[in-house]
């Protein structure tokens, strides 16, 4: 079935492109997709859109994902195929007789508007890494300040008028639920946050203390308290070495937290501005 | 076309010429000891090696014998061919995933592993580590996450590109025979799996996550290319078994289902093995209400025909990117003290499964990591019931394991002397943020930020309970490496801090190590070659082979 595609596709391809206008492809960071995405200007999309709605919107939806009569048009494997018109001006001019699409009478000018709204459209879901996220402060405010009072023992580590001063205009809202619930960031010697507490009691009995660098199973690497760099090789519990994490009661949340609570809690820190 | 593929089966590797073929097709069917000759070194997918130079008294003298350093790209002998431009479509689009990595697992036949990254595909003496020849395909996209390898047909090597061609390059030269487009990359699928070689049909998969397309598997001449069957993962139309789980024709033909992981063959029942991705959109139900079959499935395909002889759907209606893609091993064992033709599959949404691999008959689901929070339990055929309420929304909900899964592609492994099943496991949590309301979705429809978790742990599972026998937490955090285990009482894997680890597999011991220059990100493998075991793994961008002095 495929394969059978592809013929048709390259006879299409005979006909004439459509734009002598070659926007340029890209790669937004982070966007995740396989493919480079043509870069439109919001003008043409703004225009293609107005264009598409008034021409094509009737049967395929206003977003161009389908409506009463007209298939999806992001999911479209003509559009997705699609160069700069090539596949989608055919049809637009020549109609589909057999699935009831008249011809649409559009001007070149139209049509590559209509050809880049489309083109958008796919890039839009394919590029998940640019998806926005929508609001997220749907909590209860005090009902978060009860919890980071009580049941949250957040206070135990944390004051509204100290280290959290200010946070709720620091970070935006995805920013600083993604932050309460996990702080830490980065291998132990380069954490954004406090650094992990190590003390190494070698087999002589002497002890050494200091903050975690690095550890596996075979060495563990230290600043001790004079801001020596020190390497320990381990073998099983030899020398015995015990971690004491700051952070730790970040992680033992994690598995307490219902949904409600971290919607209150972002609620309540936005507040903190 | 079937029928006449079929005729061709007398004539079995008669196109090719010469006395000495590579790979002699009986080597498929043992278990590998001179020999690695498909992706798992056999058909079980068990990757234990009767292997035994290499053991517990012996492993400590165990000796780096060479390196290769693999380089991607053109270089002064690559062999070039690929339809795309010189100058790749995105510069560094290698980079952007961590530079070369060696995913694959290499084949070894004769003395020369085979083996490839996306774009490349080389052959390196296996006594020395010397290359023998490289190719490199000019892409035109896809994304280039990585390649799990190579197949072999006789002399004719097969291997997969991010951009959907299946290529054919003779094995003794690096000369390409024949590409075929598999699939259009422009629709963002993109292609990852070592092709298994079964009689003559090249089982040929395929991956992709993000335009709302359907997943397919395809059975291929190796002579040819010509397409024998085509099985896909969604019914094709209303009315068609399996169409009473999507809520229209649409949802189900762009519903996703990849294919993008080597499966496992047993040559008795002559069923081919698979597990399938998750639905698409990926993180939302919406569009889509139902269980989505065959989705997040392990399903048996008859191999002459592509006809699907059974399935359990292990994730009904996935809405958290949990692919059912992990190797499903064939266990030749018991069960309720009857001797059972077994399959078992640890499963990325954090379920082990065990079934009865001639008819899919379920026998055991059991939870393999503590941290999960997405389920209702289990319904009465031993199926997870998801938690709606664990479904992405505006407003983000906190679910364990995050969208990576409970374990990933890295390969398990199961001993039959310890009768334990091993596997790398996650207890990690990410926030579902919805971000696309429409009733009809596209894409992966959410927004995943994740929230970190409980580390990375190395389990062995009694196959027969799913209960965890032993466990050792990686300190400082795990990889992504595959796991092998040998008669030599040995289990080789490795952690996230770049060492080559050997466990004792029945109590977790750890026995010996190495400390590479990179973490361990294929599955390690191990044959004999003139006398000599070896154990190969790659780690980055090179392969590390081992030995023990005589």
């Amino acid at each position: 079935m495929f394969r059978q595609d592809r013929i048709l596709i390259a006879a299409m391809l005979l006909s004439m492109p459509l734009a002598a206008q070659e926007q340029p492809r890209m790669r937004r960071p982070g966007g995740g997709a396989g493919m480079d995405y043509r870069e439109y200007d919001a003008a043409t999309l703004e225009r293609g859109k107005a264009a598409f709605v008034a021409n094509c919107g009737f049967c395929h939806g206003a977003n161009a994902k389908g409506g009463e009569s007209g298939p999806d048009l992001v999911r479209s494997v003509v559009v997705i195929d699609d160069e700069n018109g090539n596949l989608i001006a055919p049809i637009v001019h020549g109609g589909r007789q057999a699935q009831g699409m008249p011809k649409i009478d559009v001007n070149d000018k139209q049509l590559t508007d209509i050809v880049a709204f489309l083109h958008e459209g796919v890039r839009a879901a394919a590029e998940r890494g640019t998806y926005k996220l929508l609001n997220i402060v749907t909590g209860n405010a005090k009902a978060g300040e009860a919890y980071f009072n009580g049941a949250g023992k957040c206070n135990t580590c944390h004051s509204v008028t100290g280290d959290l001063k200010g946070i709720g205009a620091k970070y935006d809202p995805v920013a600083l639920t993604s932050r309460f619930l996990m702080p830490v960031g980065g291998r132990p010697g380069h954490r954004n946050t406090s650094p992990i507490e190590v003390t190494v009691t070698q087999a002589n009995g002497r002890v050494v203390k200091g903050t975690l660098e690095r550890i596996d199973d075979f060495t563990v690497s230290i600043t001790d308290s004079d801001g020596n760099y020190r390497s320990f090789t381990r073998n099983g519990d030899v020398p015995k070495v015990v971690l004491k994490d700051p952070a730790q009661a970040h992680f033992d949340l994690l598995e307490k937290y219902t949904d409600a609570e971290m919607h209150n809690l972002t609620a309540y820190l936005v507040t903190l501005k | 076309m079937k029928r006449f593929v079929l005729l061709l089966v007398p004539g079995l590797l008669a196109a090719q010429t010469g006395q000495n073929l590579i790979l002699d097709p009986a080597t498929l069917l043992k278990p590998a000891t001179d020999a690695w000759p498909t992706y798992n070194g056999d058909y079980t997918g068990k990757r234990f090696s009767p292997l035994r130079q290499i053991n517990q008294q012996t492993v400590k003298q165990l000796t780096p014998a060479w390196i290769y350093r693999a380089q991607a790209g053109p270089g002064f002998n690559t062999i070039v061919g690929g339809t795309g431009p010189d100058a790749p479509p995105v510069a560094g689009r290698e980079n952007s995933f961590g530079g070369l990595q060696i995913k694959a697992t290499p084949l070894m036949l004769n003395g020369v592993l085979y083996f490839a990254s996306p774009d490349n595909a080389w052959a390196v003496d296996a006594h020395s580590g010397k290359e023998l020849w490289h190719y490199f395909w000019k892409t035109t996209g896809g994304i280039h996450i990585g390649n799990r390898g190579v197949g072999i047909y006789g002399n004719w090597l097969f291997f997969e590109t991010p951009d959907d061609y299946l290529v054919s390059l003779d094995a003794r030269t690096g000369k390409e025979r024949w590409h075929i487009q598999i699939a259009d990359v422009k629709q963002e699928y993109f292609s990852t799996p070592a092709p298994i070689i079964i009689g003559n049909h090249v089982m040929v998969g395929t991956g992709g996550d993000t335009l709302d397309v359907p997943g397919f598997l395809e059975s291929v001449d190796p002579e040819t290319g010509a397409m024998q069957w085509k099985w896909w993962s969604e019914p094709l139309k209303k009315g068609d078994p399996g169409s009473e789980t999507w809520p229209n024709e649409a949802s189900m033909r762009h519903g996703g289902g990849m294919t993008w992981m080597p499966g496992t063959y047993d040559p008795q029942l002559k069923l081919y093995y698979i597990g399938t991705g998750n639905p698409q959109p990926v993180e939302t139900g919406h569009g889509r209400e139902g269980d989505n079959l065959w989705t997040c499935s392990i399903v048996a395909l008859n191999v002459e025909t592509g006809k699907i002889a059974w399935y359990y759907q292990v994730s009904p209606h996935d809405t958290h990117d949990w692919d059912a893609t992990q190797t499903p091993i064939l266990i030749d064992g018991t069960f309720d003290g009857k001797p059972r033709k077994l399959i078992a599959q640890a499963s990325r949404n954090g379920y082990y499964f065990l079934l009865d691999r001639t008819n899919g008959e379920h026998l055991l689901t059991s939870k393999f990591i503590e941290t999960m929070n997405w389920s209702n339990g289990v319904n009465a055929k031993g199926q997870p019931i998801p938690n709606p309420g664990k479904e992405s929304t505006i407003d983000g909900v906190l679910v364990s394991p995050n969208s990576t899964g409970a374990t990933n592609w890295p390969a398990p492994s199961f001993d039959p002397e310890t009768g334990l099943f091993y596997v790398d496991t996650n207890e990690t949590f990410s926030v579902f943020y919805l971000t696309d309301t429409d009733p009809q979705p596209e894409g992966y429809a959410a927004a995943e930020r994740n929230a970190g978790g409980m580390g990375n742990t190395l389990r062995a599972l009694d196959y027969k309970t799913g209960k965890t026998v032993w466990k050792h937490k990686y300190p400082g955090g795990g990889g992504s490496a595959g796991i092998l285990t040998t008669a030599g009482h040995l289990l080789f894997t490795g952690d996230g801090a770049q060492n080559l680890i050997a466990f004792d597999p029945a109590t977790g011991k750890i026995l010996w190590h190495a400390g590479l220059a990179a973490n361990v990100v294929n599955g390690p493998e191990t044959y004999m070659l003139d006398g000599q075991q070896y154990l190969v793994v790659g780690a980055g961008d090179s392969l590390y082979a081992f030995t023990v002095s005589q």
